[in-house]
């Protein structure tokens, strides 16, 4: 007894790309970009010592100062924007590889791989994240790959958690039935029907996950887990730079501020894409 | 209800038992053997077998554990690696502090990301909600430890107001005492106000828009009613969830905050312990850890539970 | 006047442009009488409710026009006061009973909280005077209903609640917004007879919305008709409904199937809802109407034709005409062709349980004991069922019958937990699912749904192509012919093949859906509610096309409804299911002429019928549990013709007054 659905078709054309996308996306792409060339336009050696240039304010030079070092600040700052982006994409990449495939099963096969994947999920996410970061980590030498491992380990459950229930809810769609109702073995049904309407939610899930894989990346490298001296990502430069935060303040804002700003950047990427995949699936007229 | 509270009970306690298995795995399981890791990889081959054995590391994998989890539960911790002093005091004194610091962020955090949440949802689309959500955009992006940084820079280096790091027990004077919790405090409510009052809005706003509160205009209640009867009592609901999981997240904040500001709790006790390798220490912190999570999410289910009628009450009567 | 709408335009913003809900809809509604608005979806008529409580969502815009209510202009009311008129001198129903109350509120007090802010009662007073009114709305135990939570009570139940809720402040109107559309036939004429009760002691006036012509002979004095937002035709309701003076409501008329006149090709009204982002001039119903002059694409204003205001300005001349009913691309008539007499499906002895609560969850505790209680539900408890090749049997229940299941059943979509089935003679039982591709192919399935049944990401195309692809049905090369000849089968146009279904109405989804169904050539199809979502015009057509399939392709279908007109037009047989149980089959002139069970009985008689007096008024109890070890029979507990403990101890006979008609009852009955 529902409601009848509108005889009118949705909204025709496509809508413009939104605001928020846009802009995210120029901000990431610069980020990538600077990140990518990095070797190249940096104007100083990032990791050539000299205690004569040491703490040099902001200035024409140094447009970002030196640091403890003497080491420029801003090239640092570019290079660390390779490992920093590495990492994230790294750990996002291996929580997804292994997180969507479990969290397919769960949600299409039900029973007791459900049952067990889930039960290890809520088992990982007994322990809040940088622990069990620093649980893993504890037990190997650090370097910056290991890192971004862990932190993939860390999410693969919410991962595995998002891509159940995108897949229980498309798996309960009348298109699914219609497929079993055609013999059609599970490999199809889970490859062409489920996944081509799962991965827009997906994808929106992945690339805000890259921000807290960033962060916490980040913040194990602060720790000391992460990435090693003298290479350094952005939340090693913060590190070093924390006992001269009253004398050199500029050597901790600047990745500081980076990192907002490519978060947000993210952030806006992801929002964007959420607000441009989803409504095209659902528009109906309004109804009257 | 009763069924419902025991079969909570039941289920928090297999996860602790599985969490206990997930992290002797990790410890014991891992490349690299812990007493090379202990000694450093230079170590005279003896010696590494004597610390092995002492250790216990020679029995098959799955003794170790019994003998590892059946201690625990007797209370006996062990010994830390590094201070060669027992587990437990230590654990319980880091424990304690920590304790402090969570509880009044917390508070800070739920009542101040409450409250914004509410406030710009009941103003949605006004100035106040634009400035709620890019305030809140802003604050996700900034990790734990820049938020540290910033305030020791603002309050400690600029302004003098604060101390930038330590620890007084009471016993030296509530001021003091004080004086060294706000800088930690104020930076882990800084730090997830963000986080709560996004989650808080959003939810708020879903539940402004369903059918009941429409029909509760459609009554003509005033608005007042409709907000606080309507509305707000079903907004309780997701913000106990939004709160569960922002105690988890708190609860890694300290990590990052307690090394910061040399503030002597269980986070900085774990990285310390990662650190130098103190295999034991880390393994009964994380437990310990766990447990609280447990049973802090334990609590908000119950709370939740308790406020759902449909939970409450059970099945239909007509 | 108690409401008197005055060239009401409303607009809504949207990211495709400005849609006009309403455009110059003028309507009134005198003291004690009851006024439908009755409308399709897109018609508009939602949003007259909206406007005039006061309840228009952000985005939309009254352009211009007046509502006076009592003579007063709300729109030109303060809010304050406007918000004081709400819930006082004027009260919503709303559709969904589900959503509508505060799930964390008490219903007593969500009755009488209105009390409490407009007449300034206490508290206690108000719940007082809420179970007073509960009891006036047929609610036998109030007291406990009133303490009770809103899940804690049937549908039924929370929309007699609601309707107490609207009563309470005695309010001078009354507007339903499509109260009985989420419920049950059954439930729906318990509460039609109760609107009626209460304006018949109270005077209530009403402003009534539906889309279902029968509710509106039942309950309605006056109606008007909405077509893409404006009233194409208003008066008595007797009049319009007798002699409809607008070809829109001639085609809605002749579009409903109706018990008593069977087979008989329903007519349809071609074409879709005009686009209301789009401006259009003249008459909104020009590219659908069979009456269509050169002079309709000039605006047509409300004139008075036939004694009332008709929105066509051919209306006097065709006061006699009939919507003529089109025959499409297969004139001929249909055969009332005997069914081939070796059956296609066989099933016997199907049962389905659910368990609803498994694991940790089915613990419970009894007197300190635990317990290991999963809660379970029977939803087909040893239904046998047969059809023979060419044969439409129509499976009728409502809610919880479990006539969806029973379909699924028997293509094995849902596994049973017991008996057999045959497909063209073999055994497909326990076959593993790899094994059943052949069965497949002969039998397939249509959906209620064409948004969920349809990949978005797909086109036509792709969605038709592949039960050819999948069973090699015709060589690849092939499969692009055969997809357009598919699609003309369903009389859909060949380039539709590249669409996408976001980008086709709800109509055309389910025509696509039976393409498909098509596309294997199957020799069965269970068609599960195929036109329940759709609206009544579009819904014509899609009967007829199956009609149309089924004599060209010689399929059999299991047509699954709760909608006992649809299915009367379209079955040769008839069986009737009340949870989980088959209480009645035959003929389908036996089982709505004679029907035998008394819950086919009161079934019959509670569907709103447009025609002729409603039948004799037979009204069911509230739904009660199982009671006892199920031995009895399913309907014991409702039935109004209770023979006494028998019938809940004892399960009940299977009697068949003819070869053909059988039912399961304690009461004997005369053999036809």
């Amino acid at each position: 007894m529902d409601a009848a659905l509108p005889e009118v078709p949705a909204a025709r054309g496509r809508r413009p790309w939104p605001m928020q996308l846009k802009a995210g996306l120029v901000i990431v792409a610069t980020i990538i970009a600077l990140a990518v060339l990095a070797p190249w336009i940096a104007p100083h050696p990032w990791d050539t010592i000299s205690i004569r240039t040491r703490f040099q304010p902001p200035n024409a030079t140094y447009w970002l100062g030196t640091d403890d070092y003497g080491r420029d600040v801003l090239s640092r700052l570019l290079m660390g924007a390779r490992l920093s982006l590495a990492m994230g994409a790294g750990a996002t990449l291996f929580a997804v590889a292994i997180g969507v495939p479990l969290g397919l099963a769960a949600g299409y096969f039900r029973g007791w791989a459900d049952e067990l994947i889930m039960r290890a999920a809520d088992v990982l996410m007994a322990i809040p994240a940088i622990m069990l970061g620093l649980l893993v980590l504890a037990v190997t030498p650090p370097a910056l790959w290991k890192t971004a491992l862990a932190v993939g380990f860390v999410y693969i459950p919410l991962i595995a958690r998002v891509a159940r229930s995108v897949t229980l809810g498309l798996a309960g769609e009348d298109f699914v039935q219609a497929a079993r109702a055609r013999a059609e073995g599970a490999g199809y049904i889970l490859f062409r029907e489920i996944l081509p309407n799962a991965w827009p939610p997906l994808i929106v899930e992945a690339s805000l996950r890259v921000t807290y894989a960033i962060l916490l990346g980040s913040a194990l490298s602060f720790l000391g887990l992460g990435a090693q001296p003298p290479s350094s990502d952005w939340g090693l430069m913060i590190a070093e730079a924390r006992q001269f935060i009253d004398r050199a303040p500029w050597i901790a804002l600047a990745p500081g501020f980076a990192m907002c700003l490519l978060v947000v950047g993210i952030n806006l990427v992801g929002d964007g894409l959420r607000e441009r995949l989803d409504p095209r699936l659902q528009r109906h007229a309004p109804k009257a | 209800m009763t069924a419902f509270v025991i079969r909570r009970l039941v289920l928090v306690g297999v996860v602790l038992v599985a969490v206990s298995m997930l992290v002797f795995a990790i410890t014991s399981i891992l490349p690299g053997s812990v007493a090379h890791l202990i000694l450093g990889p230079f170590a005279p081959p003896e010696q590494v077998k004597a610390l092995e054995l002492k250790l216990g590391l020679g029995d098959p994998l799955w003794l170790q554990y019994w003998h590892w989890v059946s201690r625990i539960a007797s209370g006996d911790f062990g010994r830390s690696l590094l201070m060669d002093r027992p587990v437990y005091p230590l654990i319980a004194e880091a424990f304690a502090r920590s304790l402090t610091l969570t509880v009044a962020s917390f508070l800070l955090i739920a009542v101040i990301g409450v409250g914004l949440g509410v406030v710009a949802a009941l103003r949605h689309n006004g100035p106040l909600d634009h400035a709620v959500s890019i305030g809140t955009y802003l604050g996700i992006a900034i990790p734990e430890f820049f938020w540290a940084i910033v305030v020791i820079l603002v309050f400690a280096a600029t302004l003098g107001w604060l101390p930038a790091s330590g620890y007084e027990p009471i016993s030296a004077g509530f001021g003091v005492w004080l004086r060294h919790l706000i800088a930690p405090t104020l930076t882990l409510v800084f730090a997830h106000l963000a986080h709560v009052s996004r989650l808080t809005r959003s939810s708020m706003i879903e539940v402004l828009r369903s059918p009941y509160v429409t029909a509760a205009h459609a009554k003509g209640l005033p608005e007042r009613v409709v907000v606080l009867r309507h509305a707000l009592r079903n907004a309780l609901l997701p913000t106990i969830t939004v709160l569960a999981l922002d105690i988890g997240r708190l609860m890694g904040g300290i990590v990052v905050i307690e090394t910061v500001f040399a503030y002597p709790g269980l986070g900085r006790l774990l990285v310390f312990s990662v650190q130098s390798r103190d295999i034991p220490t880390l393994q009964a912190a994380i437990l310990v850890v766990a447990g609280v999570y447990a049973l802090a999410n334990l609590v908000a289910d119950l709370l939740y539970a308790w406020l759902n009628p449909r939970i409450r009450y059970g099945r239909s009567v007509a | 006047m108690t409401l008197a709408i005055e060239g009401l335009t409303v607009r809504y913003r949207t990211p495709g442009g400005d849609v006009a809900a309403l455009s110059d809809v003028s309507l009134s509604v005198a003291r004690g009488r009851t006024l439908a608005v009755v409308g399709e979806s897109g018609s508009g008529k939602s949003t007259i409710a909206l406007a005039v409580m006061g309840l228009l969502p952000a985005e939309a815009q009254v352009a211009a026009g007046r509502i006076l209510f009592k003579g007063d202009d709300v729109l030109a009311l303060d809010p304050e006061r406007r918000r004081r008129l709400r819930g006082s001198g004027m009260a919503l129903v709303f559709q969904d009973p589900f959503t509508v109350l505060n799930p964390s509120l008490r219903v007593g007090a969500q009755i009488g909280e209105g009390l409490v802010h407009h007449r300034g009662l206490t508290r206690e007073a108000a719940l007082a005077r809420a179970v007073e009114l509960l009891a006036e709305v047929g609610i036998t135990d109030a007291g406990a209903v009133a303490g009770a939570y809103p899940h804690e009570l049937s549908g039924g139940m929370r929309q007699r609640a609601l309707i107490a809720g609207a009563l309470a402040s005695e309010p001078a109107l009354m507007i339903l917004d499509e109260p009985t559309t989420a419920l049950d036939v059954t439930i729906e004429a318990q509460i039609l007879d109760l609107l009626q009760d209460l304006k018949a002691r109270r005077g209530l006036t009403t402003l009534f919305i539906t889309h279902n012509l029968g509710v509106v002979h039942r309950i309605a004095d006056d109606v008007a008709v909405l077509y893409a937002g404006q009233v194409a035709e208003q008066g008595p309701a007797r009049e319009v409904l007798t002699r409809p003076a607008h070809p829109y409501s001639k085609g809605l008329l002749a579009a409903i199937p109706r018990l008593g006149a069977r087979r008989d090709r329903l007519a349809s009204i071609p074409g879709r809802l005009p686009d209301l982002r789009e401006s259009m001039p003249g008459c909104r119903f020009q590219p659908r109407c069979p009456f269509a002059v050169e002079a309709c694409a000039a605006p047509q204003p409300l004139a008075l034709a036939l004694g009332r205001p008709v929105r066509c300005h051919r209306a006097e001349e065709l006061a006699d005409a009939a919507w003529p009913v089109i025959a499409e691309e297969r004139p001929g008539t249909r055969s009332r062709s005997m069914a081939d007499a070796a059956p296609i499906v066989e099933a016997a002895g199907l049962a389905k349980t659910f368990t609803l609560s498994r694991g940790l969850s089915a613990l419970t505790w009894e007197s300190w004991r635990p317990r290991y209680r999963p809660a379970r539900v029977r939803a087909v408890d040893g239904v046998a069922l047969a059809l023979c090749a060419r044969e439409v049997v129509g499976l009728v229940g409502e809610s919880g019958s479990g006539k969806s299941t029973l379909g699924r059943l028997i293509l094995r979509l849902q596994e049973p937990d017991a008996g057999r089935v045959r497909i063209a003679g073999e055994d497909v039982t326990s076959l593993p699912q790899s094994a059943l591709a052949d069965m497949r192919r002969r039998a397939q399935i249509v959906f209620q749904n064409a948004d969920s049944s349809l990949n978005p990401r797909k086109t036509v195309g792709e969605i038709i192509g592949r039960p050819l692809r999948r069973f090699a049905v015709v060589p690849p090369r092939e499969i692009g012919r055969r997809v357009h000849e598919l699609l003309d089968l369903v009389r859909l146009p060949a380039h539709y093949a590249e669409r996408y279904p976001h980008q086709m109405s709800g109509g055309e989804k389910q025509r696509v859906g039976i393409a498909r169904a098509l596309a294997t050539r199957p020799r069965f199809i269970v068609c599960d509610e195929p036109v329940s979502a759709l609206d009544v015009s579009v819904q014509a057509a899609v009967v007829n096309l199956l009609a149309d399939l089924k004599d060209d392709l010689g399929v059999a279908y299991l047509f699954i409804s709760h909608d006992i007109s649809v299915v009367a037009h379209l079955a040769d047989r008839i069986a009737v299911m009340y949870r989980g149980k088959i209480v009645e089959e035959g003929r389908a002139d036996e089982i709505t002429e004679r029907p035998r069970h008394p819950y086919t009985e009161a079934l019959l008689s509670a569907v709103p019928t447009i025609d002729h007096a409603p039948r004799q008024r037979l009204r069911l109890g509230l739904e009660q549990p199982r009671s006892g070890n199920g031995a009895g029979c399913v309907f014991a507990g409702r039935c109004h013709r209770r023979l006494g403990d028998i019938c809940e101890r004892k399960a009940p006979p299977v009697r068949q007054p003819s070869a053909t008609h059988s039912y399961a009852c304690h009461i004997e009955c005369r053999p036809e």
